[in-house]
Protein backbone atom coordinates (compact mmCIF):
# COMPACT_ATOMS: atom_id res chain seq x y z
CA UNK A 1 0.00 0.00 0.00
CA UNK A 2 2.65 2.00 0.79
CA UNK A 3 4.98 1.51 -2.18
CA UNK A 4 1.85 2.27 -4.55
CA UNK A 5 1.42 5.77 -2.55
CA UNK A 6 4.77 6.36 -3.98
CA UNK A 7 3.19 6.69 -7.34
CA UNK A 8 1.19 9.14 -6.25
CA UNK A 9 1.49 12.80 -5.77
CA UNK A 10 3.51 14.69 -3.00
CA UNK A 11 -0.16 16.29 -1.97
CA UNK A 12 -1.44 12.62 -1.83
CA UNK A 13 1.15 11.63 0.38
CA UNK A 14 0.92 14.27 2.46
CA UNK A 15 -2.49 13.85 3.23
CA UNK A 16 -1.73 10.11 4.24
CA UNK A 17 0.77 11.01 6.47
CA UNK A 18 -1.43 14.03 7.88
CA UNK A 19 -4.72 11.70 8.07
CA UNK A 20 -2.40 9.06 9.89
CA UNK A 21 -3.26 6.50 7.22
CA UNK A 22 0.80 5.83 6.91
CA UNK A 23 3.70 7.20 9.04
CA UNK A 24 6.54 9.13 7.49
CA UNK A 25 8.56 6.91 8.51
CA UNK A 26 7.16 4.29 6.81
CA UNK A 27 7.01 6.72 3.47
CA UNK A 28 10.62 7.44 3.66
CA UNK A 29 11.66 3.32 3.96
CA UNK A 30 9.22 2.84 1.08
CA UNK A 31 10.68 5.24 -0.83
CA UNK A 32 14.06 3.82 -0.05
CA UNK A 33 13.71 0.73 -0.74
CA UNK A 34 12.48 1.82 -4.13
CA UNK A 35 15.28 3.80 -4.73
CA UNK A 36 17.89 0.52 -4.13
CA UNK A 37 15.85 -1.56 -6.41
CA UNK A 38 15.41 1.14 -9.55
CA UNK A 39 18.38 3.05 -9.35
CA UNK A 40 20.80 0.35 -10.63
CA UNK A 41 18.79 0.49 -13.89
CA UNK A 42 17.89 4.79 -14.11
CA UNK A 43 21.64 6.04 -12.47
CA UNK A 44 19.30 9.09 -10.90
CA UNK A 45 20.94 9.14 -7.30
CA UNK A 46 24.50 9.63 -6.67
CA UNK A 47 24.07 9.47 -2.87
CA UNK A 48 21.57 8.35 -1.05
CA UNK A 49 20.77 10.19 2.31
CA UNK A 50 19.00 7.26 4.29
CA UNK A 51 19.88 8.08 8.20
CA UNK A 52 18.89 11.70 7.34
CA UNK A 53 15.65 10.90 5.82
CA UNK A 54 14.75 8.52 8.16
CA UNK A 55 15.24 10.88 11.17
CA UNK A 56 13.27 13.44 9.41
CA UNK A 57 10.58 11.38 9.27
CA UNK A 58 10.73 10.19 12.89
CA UNK A 59 10.40 13.98 13.40
CA UNK A 60 6.88 14.52 11.44
CA UNK A 61 5.61 11.75 13.31
CA UNK A 62 6.48 13.27 16.21
CA UNK A 63 5.29 16.21 15.37
CA UNK A 64 1.60 14.83 14.66
CA UNK A 65 1.61 13.20 17.66
CA UNK A 66 2.14 16.12 19.63
CA UNK A 67 -0.98 17.70 17.20
CA UNK A 68 1.80 20.29 15.25
CA UNK A 69 1.01 21.65 12.20
CA UNK A 70 3.10 19.16 9.80
CA UNK A 71 3.17 21.26 6.76
CA UNK A 72 2.09 21.16 2.96
CA UNK A 73 4.46 18.56 1.46
CA UNK A 74 4.56 16.27 5.05
CA UNK A 75 6.69 13.24 4.81
CA UNK A 76 6.18 13.70 0.45
CA UNK A 77 10.29 12.29 -0.41
CA UNK A 78 12.15 14.49 -2.68
CA UNK A 79 15.55 14.49 -3.59
CA UNK A 80 18.03 17.10 -5.45
CA UNK A 81 20.32 17.56 -8.53
CA UNK A 82 23.47 17.15 -6.51
CA UNK A 83 24.68 20.94 -7.30
CA UNK A 84 22.78 22.07 -4.35
CA UNK A 85 24.47 21.57 -1.02
CA UNK A 86 23.68 19.38 1.31
CA UNK A 87 25.09 19.17 4.88
CA UNK A 88 27.77 16.92 4.96
CA UNK A 89 27.92 15.89 1.24
CA UNK A 90 30.61 17.16 -1.31
CA UNK A 91 28.73 19.31 -3.48
CA UNK A 92 29.70 17.31 -7.07
CA UNK A 93 28.11 19.44 -9.32
CA UNK A 94 28.41 16.57 -11.26
CA UNK A 95 32.29 16.55 -11.64
CA UNK A 96 34.73 14.59 -10.84
CA UNK A 97 37.01 17.73 -9.44
CA UNK A 98 34.18 18.67 -7.38
CA UNK A 99 34.80 15.45 -4.84
CA UNK A 100 37.80 16.59 -3.21
CA UNK A 101 35.72 19.84 -2.07
CA UNK A 102 34.50 19.69 1.72
CA UNK A 103 31.72 18.82 2.87
CA UNK A 104 28.90 21.47 2.84
CA UNK A 105 28.46 22.92 6.00
CA UNK A 106 24.69 23.82 5.67
CA UNK A 107 21.73 22.63 3.21
CA UNK A 108 20.55 25.22 0.42
CA UNK A 109 18.27 27.50 1.12
CA UNK A 110 15.90 25.49 -1.44
CA UNK A 111 16.53 22.23 0.11
CA UNK A 112 15.77 24.04 4.21
CA UNK A 113 12.77 25.39 2.68
CA UNK A 114 11.48 22.56 1.33
CA UNK A 115 12.29 20.31 4.21
CA UNK A 116 10.70 23.27 6.54
CA UNK A 117 7.42 22.36 4.73
CA UNK A 118 7.41 19.20 5.89
CA UNK A 119 9.25 17.03 2.32
CA UNK A 120 11.70 14.67 3.18
CA UNK A 121 15.21 14.58 1.79
CA UNK A 122 16.16 11.37 0.54
CA UNK A 123 19.22 12.18 -1.40
CA UNK A 124 21.46 13.58 -4.45
CA UNK A 125 20.79 13.25 -7.97
CA UNK A 126 23.07 12.50 -11.20
CA UNK A 127 24.09 15.50 -13.51
CA UNK A 128 25.97 16.81 -16.60
CA UNK A 129 29.11 17.96 -15.49
CA UNK A 130 29.04 21.50 -14.31
CA UNK A 131 25.42 21.77 -15.78
CA UNK A 132 27.15 22.35 -19.03
CA UNK A 133 24.95 19.28 -20.56
CA UNK A 134 21.12 18.67 -22.46
CA UNK A 135 22.07 14.93 -22.47
CA UNK A 136 21.77 13.49 -19.00
CA UNK A 137 25.55 11.81 -19.22
CA UNK A 138 27.77 12.22 -17.18
CA UNK A 139 31.53 10.75 -17.67
CA UNK A 140 31.93 9.99 -14.39
CA UNK A 141 28.42 8.72 -12.74
CA UNK A 142 27.50 7.09 -15.92
CA UNK A 143 24.54 8.26 -17.55
CA UNK A 144 21.11 8.95 -15.97
CA UNK A 145 18.35 6.42 -17.93
CA UNK A 146 14.74 7.71 -19.24
CA UNK A 147 12.45 5.69 -17.07
CA UNK A 148 10.53 5.50 -20.18
CA UNK A 149 12.73 3.51 -22.48
CA UNK A 150 16.66 2.59 -20.53
CA UNK A 151 18.22 3.33 -23.79
CA UNK A 152 17.24 6.52 -24.49
CA UNK A 153 18.56 10.35 -22.80
CA UNK A 154 17.01 11.45 -19.58
CA UNK A 155 18.35 15.12 -21.06
CA UNK A 156 20.25 17.51 -18.97
CA UNK A 157 21.31 19.15 -17.08
CA UNK A 158 19.23 17.65 -14.26
CA UNK A 159 18.83 14.27 -15.67
CA UNK A 160 18.74 12.40 -12.81
CA UNK A 161 16.45 14.90 -11.21
CA UNK A 162 14.41 13.59 -14.62
CA UNK A 163 14.91 9.42 -13.81
CA UNK A 164 14.29 10.04 -10.40
CA UNK A 165 10.74 11.97 -10.59
CA UNK A 166 9.95 9.58 -14.03
CA UNK A 167 10.72 6.27 -12.65
CA UNK A 168 8.87 6.97 -9.49
CA UNK A 169 11.57 7.30 -6.94
CA UNK A 170 10.58 10.71 -5.67
CA UNK A 171 7.09 12.92 -6.53
CA UNK A 172 9.50 15.51 -6.45
CA UNK A 173 13.16 16.33 -7.12
CA UNK A 174 14.72 20.16 -7.69
CA UNK A 175 16.89 20.90 -10.71
CA UNK A 176 18.69 24.03 -11.81
CA UNK A 177 17.85 25.69 -15.57
CA UNK A 178 20.66 27.84 -17.27
CA UNK A 179 19.60 27.53 -20.67
CA UNK A 180 17.09 24.99 -20.37
CA UNK A 181 18.15 21.84 -17.96
CA UNK A 182 14.65 21.82 -16.33
CA UNK A 183 12.66 21.74 -19.05
CA UNK A 184 14.68 19.95 -21.18
CA UNK A 185 14.60 16.33 -18.53
CA UNK A 186 10.89 17.33 -18.17
CA UNK A 187 10.49 17.10 -21.99
CA UNK A 188 11.85 13.92 -22.24
CA UNK A 189 11.00 12.20 -18.97
CA UNK A 190 7.33 13.36 -19.76
CA UNK A 191 7.10 15.32 -16.59
CA UNK A 192 6.33 18.89 -15.14
CA UNK A 193 9.54 21.58 -15.18
CA UNK A 194 9.30 24.93 -13.86
CA UNK A 195 11.83 27.09 -14.25
CA UNK A 196 10.78 30.63 -12.84
CA UNK A 197 11.65 34.32 -13.57
CA UNK A 198 15.18 34.88 -13.15
CA UNK A 199 15.47 35.86 -9.55
CA UNK A 200 12.40 34.59 -8.05
CA UNK A 201 13.98 31.87 -6.14
CA UNK A 202 17.33 31.76 -4.20
CA UNK A 203 20.27 30.10 -5.44
CA UNK A 204 22.41 30.49 -1.85
CA UNK A 205 24.05 26.85 -1.81
CA UNK A 206 23.62 26.01 -5.14
CA UNK A 207 27.00 25.49 -7.34
CA UNK A 208 27.26 28.00 -10.02
CA UNK A 209 27.47 28.00 -13.74
CA UNK A 210 26.40 31.25 -16.00
CA UNK A 211 25.46 33.50 -12.69
CA UNK A 212 23.74 35.80 -15.34
CA UNK A 213 21.34 33.11 -16.47
CA UNK A 214 21.23 30.51 -13.69
CA UNK A 215 18.00 29.44 -11.90
CA UNK A 216 16.62 26.70 -9.75
CA UNK A 217 13.19 25.11 -9.92
CA UNK A 218 11.04 21.47 -9.15
CA UNK A 219 10.38 18.51 -11.29
CA UNK A 220 7.18 16.74 -10.71
CA UNK A 221 4.33 14.66 -11.87
CA UNK A 222 1.40 16.61 -11.25
CA UNK A 223 0.80 20.46 -11.61
CA UNK A 224 0.00 20.73 -7.53
CA UNK A 225 3.18 19.66 -6.22
CA UNK A 226 4.76 21.54 -8.97
CA UNK A 227 3.23 24.55 -7.46
CA UNK A 228 3.59 23.41 -3.75
CA UNK A 229 7.39 23.12 -4.21
CA UNK A 230 7.45 26.36 -5.76
CA UNK A 231 5.40 27.85 -3.33
CA UNK A 232 7.50 26.54 -0.67
CA UNK A 233 10.76 27.67 -1.51
CA UNK A 234 9.24 31.41 -1.86
CA UNK A 235 10.92 34.28 -0.04
CA UNK A 236 13.75 36.73 0.46
CA UNK A 237 17.23 35.60 0.79
CA UNK A 238 20.03 38.50 0.80
CA UNK A 239 22.60 36.12 0.42
CA UNK A 240 21.68 35.52 -3.49
CA UNK A 241 22.59 38.84 -5.11
CA UNK A 242 20.50 38.48 -8.27
CA UNK A 243 17.40 37.75 -6.10
CA UNK A 244 14.86 40.30 -6.55
CA UNK A 245 12.48 41.84 -3.50
CA UNK A 246 9.15 40.41 -5.01
CA UNK A 247 6.27 39.79 -2.64
CA UNK A 248 6.45 35.74 -1.80
CA UNK A 249 3.15 34.96 -3.39
CA UNK A 250 2.18 31.46 -3.63
CA UNK A 251 0.37 30.41 -6.93
CA UNK A 252 -1.14 26.78 -5.24
CA UNK A 253 -4.12 29.09 -4.00
CA UNK A 254 -5.18 30.31 -7.59
CA UNK A 255 -4.48 27.42 -9.83
CA UNK A 256 -8.12 26.48 -10.02
CA UNK A 257 -9.05 29.70 -11.61
CA UNK A 258 -8.53 28.41 -15.14
CA UNK A 259 -7.63 29.55 -18.65
CA UNK A 260 -10.99 31.98 -18.85
CA UNK A 261 -10.19 35.43 -20.27
CA UNK A 262 -6.17 34.09 -21.13
CA UNK A 263 -5.41 35.92 -24.20
CA UNK A 264 -2.94 32.77 -25.38
CA UNK A 265 -0.83 32.43 -28.65
CA UNK A 266 1.52 30.31 -30.24
CA UNK A 267 5.40 31.47 -30.88
CA UNK A 268 6.03 30.87 -34.55
CA UNK A 269 8.48 31.67 -36.76
CA UNK A 270 11.74 30.36 -35.43
CA UNK A 271 9.73 28.36 -32.86
CA UNK A 272 8.22 26.35 -35.77
CA UNK A 273 11.26 25.93 -37.67
CA UNK A 274 14.22 23.15 -36.60
CA UNK A 275 11.59 20.52 -35.20
CA UNK A 276 10.42 17.43 -35.55
CA UNK A 277 6.88 16.66 -36.16
CA UNK A 278 6.20 15.39 -32.74
CA UNK A 279 7.28 18.68 -31.17
CA UNK A 280 5.29 20.79 -33.54
CA UNK A 281 2.26 18.33 -32.96
CA UNK A 282 2.42 18.90 -29.52
CA UNK A 283 2.54 22.28 -29.48
CA UNK A 284 -0.80 21.74 -32.20
CA UNK A 285 -2.35 19.87 -29.78
CA UNK A 286 -1.87 22.18 -26.79
CA UNK A 287 -3.09 25.13 -28.91
CA UNK A 288 -6.28 23.16 -30.22
CA UNK A 289 -7.01 22.37 -26.27
CA UNK A 290 -6.58 26.19 -25.34
CA UNK A 291 -8.66 27.64 -28.63
CA UNK A 292 -5.32 29.55 -29.29
CA UNK A 293 -5.09 30.13 -33.26
CA UNK A 294 -3.06 33.20 -32.65
CA UNK A 295 0.68 32.73 -34.01
CA UNK A 296 2.79 35.40 -33.05
CA UNK A 297 6.87 36.29 -33.96
CA UNK A 298 9.18 36.53 -31.18
CA UNK A 299 11.56 38.42 -33.16
CA UNK A 300 15.68 38.09 -32.73
CA UNK A 301 14.97 34.75 -31.20
CA UNK A 302 17.66 33.19 -32.94
CA UNK A 303 20.64 35.74 -32.23
CA UNK A 304 18.48 35.47 -28.53
CA UNK A 305 20.00 32.20 -28.84
CA UNK A 306 23.42 33.02 -29.57
CA UNK A 307 23.65 35.11 -27.26
CA UNK A 308 22.84 33.17 -24.37
CA UNK A 309 25.27 30.62 -26.00
CA UNK A 310 27.81 32.97 -25.77
CA UNK A 311 27.28 34.18 -22.33
CA UNK A 312 27.18 30.47 -21.40
CA UNK A 313 30.47 29.72 -22.75
CA UNK A 314 32.19 32.76 -21.75
CA UNK A 315 30.94 32.88 -18.07
CA UNK A 316 31.50 29.13 -17.66
CA UNK A 317 34.98 29.69 -19.12
CA UNK A 318 36.06 32.23 -16.73
CA UNK A 319 34.24 30.28 -13.70
CA UNK A 320 35.86 26.69 -14.61
CA UNK A 321 39.54 28.44 -15.50
CA UNK A 322 41.64 27.87 -12.77
CA UNK A 323 40.19 24.22 -12.58
CA UNK A 324 40.78 24.06 -16.38
CA UNK A 325 44.57 24.89 -15.43
CA UNK A 326 45.09 22.37 -13.05
CA UNK A 327 42.81 20.07 -13.47
CA UNK A 328 41.86 19.61 -16.90
CA UNK A 329 42.37 15.68 -17.31
CA UNK A 330 39.66 15.34 -14.72
CA UNK A 331 36.88 16.81 -16.61
CA UNK A 332 34.31 15.31 -18.96
CA UNK A 333 36.39 15.92 -22.60
CA UNK A 334 32.95 17.19 -23.73
CA UNK A 335 32.54 19.59 -21.31
CA UNK A 336 36.50 20.62 -21.00
CA UNK A 337 36.93 21.67 -24.44
CA UNK A 338 33.89 23.65 -24.76
CA UNK A 339 34.92 26.07 -21.66
CA UNK A 340 38.30 26.72 -23.15
CA UNK A 341 36.80 27.78 -26.08
CA UNK A 342 34.37 29.57 -24.19
CA UNK A 343 37.76 31.37 -22.39
CA UNK A 344 39.13 32.35 -25.56
CA UNK A 345 36.10 34.43 -27.33
CA UNK A 346 36.71 38.08 -27.52
CA UNK A 347 34.79 40.27 -24.90
CA UNK A 348 33.60 42.48 -27.73
CA UNK A 349 30.89 39.55 -28.68
CA UNK A 350 30.27 38.95 -24.96
CA UNK A 351 29.30 43.01 -24.25
CA UNK A 352 27.67 42.83 -27.77
CA UNK A 353 25.04 40.08 -26.46
CA UNK A 354 24.68 41.85 -23.69
CA UNK A 355 23.63 45.05 -25.08
CA UNK A 356 21.16 42.85 -27.39
CA UNK A 357 20.08 40.88 -24.30
CA UNK A 358 18.51 44.29 -23.10
CA UNK A 359 16.78 44.95 -26.26
CA UNK A 360 15.75 41.39 -26.82
CA UNK A 361 13.87 41.86 -23.56
CA UNK A 362 12.75 45.11 -24.16
CA UNK A 363 11.01 44.13 -27.20
CA UNK A 364 9.40 40.83 -25.63
CA UNK A 365 8.14 42.80 -23.08
CA UNK A 366 5.94 44.78 -25.51
CA UNK A 367 4.32 41.43 -26.93
CA UNK A 368 3.31 40.46 -23.74
CA UNK A 369 0.58 43.92 -23.50
CA UNK A 370 -1.28 41.66 -25.77
CA UNK A 371 -0.85 38.20 -24.98
CA UNK A 372 -0.45 36.45 -21.87
CA UNK A 373 1.00 33.48 -22.42
CA UNK A 374 3.06 32.00 -25.06
CA UNK A 375 3.33 28.44 -26.49
CA UNK A 376 6.60 26.64 -28.36
CA UNK A 377 7.74 23.42 -28.06
CA UNK A 378 10.16 22.39 -25.60
CA UNK A 379 12.99 20.24 -27.30
CA UNK A 380 13.11 19.73 -31.05
CA UNK A 381 12.04 15.89 -30.82
CA UNK A 382 11.90 12.91 -28.52
CA UNK A 383 14.53 11.16 -26.39
CA UNK A 384 17.64 10.67 -28.10
CA UNK A 385 19.71 7.18 -27.28
CA UNK A 386 22.10 7.36 -24.96
CA UNK A 387 25.42 8.11 -26.61
CA UNK A 388 23.99 9.62 -29.50
CA UNK A 389 26.53 12.87 -31.04
CA UNK A 390 24.35 14.12 -33.64
CA UNK A 391 20.72 14.39 -35.16
CA UNK A 392 19.40 15.83 -37.96
CA UNK A 393 16.96 19.40 -38.08
CA UNK A 394 15.35 21.00 -40.87
CA UNK A 395 18.00 19.10 -43.15
CA UNK A 396 21.85 20.20 -41.19
CA UNK A 397 23.48 17.57 -39.20
CA UNK A 398 24.27 18.91 -35.27
CA UNK A 399 25.31 18.22 -31.98
CA UNK A 400 22.95 16.77 -29.85
CA UNK A 401 24.60 17.94 -26.80
CA UNK A 402 24.51 21.65 -27.15
CA UNK A 403 21.05 21.66 -29.10
CA UNK A 404 18.54 20.05 -27.51
CA UNK A 405 17.83 23.01 -25.62
CA UNK A 406 17.35 25.53 -29.19
CA UNK A 407 13.86 26.45 -28.13
CA UNK A 408 14.54 26.69 -24.37
CA UNK A 409 17.61 29.02 -24.69
CA UNK A 410 15.70 32.18 -26.02
CA UNK A 411 13.42 32.29 -23.03
CA UNK A 412 15.93 31.98 -20.34
CA UNK A 413 17.90 34.71 -22.23
CA UNK A 414 15.60 37.23 -20.26
CA UNK A 415 14.81 35.27 -17.71
CA UNK A 416 10.79 34.49 -18.48
CA UNK A 417 9.02 31.79 -16.32
CA UNK A 418 8.29 28.89 -18.25
CA UNK A 419 6.45 25.83 -17.05
CA UNK A 420 7.52 22.34 -19.18
CA UNK A 421 4.19 20.07 -19.78
CA UNK A 422 4.22 16.64 -20.93
CA UNK A 423 2.45 15.18 -23.95
CA UNK A 424 1.85 11.43 -25.06
CA UNK A 425 0.86 10.86 -28.15
CA UNK A 426 -1.60 7.49 -29.07
CA UNK A 427 0.93 4.91 -29.36
CA UNK A 428 4.05 6.53 -28.78
CA UNK A 429 6.04 5.17 -25.97
CA UNK A 430 7.61 8.64 -25.12
CA UNK A 431 6.91 11.54 -24.24
CA UNK A 432 7.29 15.07 -25.46
CA UNK A 433 6.75 18.81 -23.83
CA UNK A 434 5.28 21.88 -24.93
CA UNK A 435 6.56 25.37 -23.23
CA UNK A 436 4.21 27.60 -21.61
CA UNK A 437 5.73 31.06 -21.02
CA UNK A 438 4.14 34.07 -19.24
CA UNK A 439 5.62 37.65 -18.74
CA UNK A 440 8.05 37.96 -15.63
CA UNK A 441 6.84 37.52 -12.39
CA UNK A 442 3.48 35.93 -13.60
CA UNK A 443 4.35 32.43 -12.91
CA UNK A 444 0.80 31.83 -11.24
CA UNK A 445 -0.92 32.59 -14.97
CA UNK A 446 1.31 29.83 -16.53
CA UNK A 447 0.90 27.49 -14.09
CA UNK A 448 -3.09 27.82 -14.21
CA UNK A 449 -2.94 27.42 -17.81
CA UNK A 450 -0.68 23.97 -17.29
CA UNK A 451 -3.38 22.31 -14.53
CA UNK A 452 -5.90 23.15 -17.17
CA UNK A 453 -4.31 21.10 -19.52
CA UNK A 454 -3.63 18.47 -16.69
CA UNK A 455 -7.53 18.64 -15.86
CA UNK A 456 -8.24 17.92 -19.09
CA UNK A 457 -6.03 15.02 -19.88
CA UNK A 458 -4.04 16.69 -22.32
CA UNK A 459 -1.34 16.59 -20.50
CA UNK A 460 -0.14 14.47 -17.80
CA UNK A 461 3.07 12.43 -16.09
CA UNK A 462 2.53 9.03 -15.60
CA UNK A 463 5.43 7.15 -13.69
CA UNK A 464 7.00 4.63 -16.13
CA UNK A 465 6.04 0.86 -15.99
CA UNK A 466 8.88 -1.41 -14.61
CA UNK A 467 8.95 -4.82 -15.41
CA UNK B 1 44.78 49.85 -45.54
CA UNK B 2 48.09 48.78 -46.91
CA UNK B 3 49.96 46.49 -44.84
CA UNK B 4 47.02 45.02 -42.97
CA UNK B 5 47.08 41.43 -41.78
CA UNK B 6 44.20 39.02 -43.29
CA UNK B 7 40.93 39.09 -42.01
CA UNK B 8 40.56 35.75 -42.90
CA UNK B 9 39.18 33.16 -39.59
CA UNK B 10 41.71 30.47 -38.89
CA UNK B 11 40.36 29.11 -35.47
CA UNK B 12 43.59 27.06 -35.55
CA UNK B 13 45.91 29.88 -35.07
CA UNK B 14 43.42 31.50 -32.10
CA UNK B 15 43.56 28.36 -30.18
CA UNK B 16 46.87 27.87 -30.84
CA UNK B 17 48.00 31.82 -29.66
CA UNK B 18 45.52 31.95 -26.70
CA UNK B 19 46.00 28.58 -25.14
CA UNK B 20 49.44 29.80 -23.39
CA UNK B 21 47.80 33.45 -22.99
CA UNK B 22 44.98 31.65 -20.93
CA UNK B 23 47.80 29.28 -18.91
CA UNK B 24 46.40 26.28 -20.72
CA UNK B 25 47.69 23.24 -22.39
CA UNK B 26 45.73 20.83 -24.43
CA UNK B 27 46.47 17.22 -25.87
CA UNK B 28 46.04 17.06 -29.86
CA UNK B 29 42.33 15.61 -29.26
CA UNK B 30 41.29 18.29 -26.63
CA UNK B 31 42.94 21.40 -29.31
CA UNK B 32 41.06 19.45 -31.79
CA UNK B 33 37.48 19.86 -29.85
CA UNK B 34 38.13 23.32 -29.33
CA UNK B 35 39.33 24.43 -32.54
CA UNK B 36 35.37 22.72 -33.21
CA UNK B 37 33.75 24.62 -30.63
CA UNK B 38 35.22 28.17 -31.34
CA UNK B 39 33.72 27.54 -34.82
CA UNK B 40 30.40 26.95 -33.16
CA UNK B 41 30.95 30.03 -31.54
CA UNK B 42 31.75 32.19 -34.32
CA UNK B 43 28.57 31.11 -36.02
CA UNK B 44 26.74 32.63 -32.88
CA UNK B 45 28.98 35.33 -32.75
CA UNK B 46 28.00 36.13 -36.89
CA UNK B 47 24.12 35.57 -36.14
CA UNK B 48 24.47 37.90 -33.30
CA UNK B 49 26.27 40.83 -34.46
CA UNK B 50 24.21 40.88 -37.79
CA UNK B 51 21.57 42.80 -35.47
CA UNK B 52 22.09 46.53 -35.63
CA UNK B 53 22.14 48.07 -32.16
CA UNK B 54 22.71 51.91 -30.89
CA UNK B 55 25.64 53.17 -29.38
CA UNK B 56 23.07 54.26 -26.31
CA UNK B 57 22.18 50.67 -25.78
CA UNK B 58 23.14 49.80 -22.02
CA UNK B 59 24.36 46.42 -21.67
CA UNK B 60 21.62 43.71 -19.14
CA UNK B 61 23.24 43.65 -15.94
CA UNK B 62 23.45 46.82 -14.56
CA UNK B 63 25.98 47.69 -11.43
CA UNK B 64 24.12 49.32 -8.48
CA UNK B 65 27.00 50.95 -5.95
Amino acid sequence: MTAKLLDRSAQAIAAAVKSGAVSAREVAQAALKRIEARNGALGAFTDVTATRALAKAEAIDAARARGMNLGPLAGAPFAVKNLFDIEGLATRAGAKINRDRGPATTDATAVARLEAAGAVLVGALNMGEFAYDFTGENAHDGPSRNPHDLERMTGGSSGGSGAAVAGGLVPIALGSDTNGSIRVPSSLCGLFGLKPTYGRLTRTGVFPFVASLDHVGPLARSVADLALAYDSMLGRDDRDPAQADMPATPVSPSLKDGVAGLRIARLGGYFARSAEASALGAVDTVARALKADRVVELAGAEAARSAAYLISMVEGGALHLERLRTHGSDFDPDVRDRLIAGAMLPGAWVTRAQKFRRRFRAETLALFRDVDILLAPATPGRAPKIGQRTFVLDGHEMLVRPNLGLFTQPLSFIGLPVVAAPLWTDGEELPIGVQIIAAPWREDLMLRVARALEQAGVVRAPVATFS
Amino acid sequence: MAGATSNAFDPEAVVDALLPLLGLAATPESRAQTIVHLKIAAEHARKLLSVPLDDSDEPAPVFKA
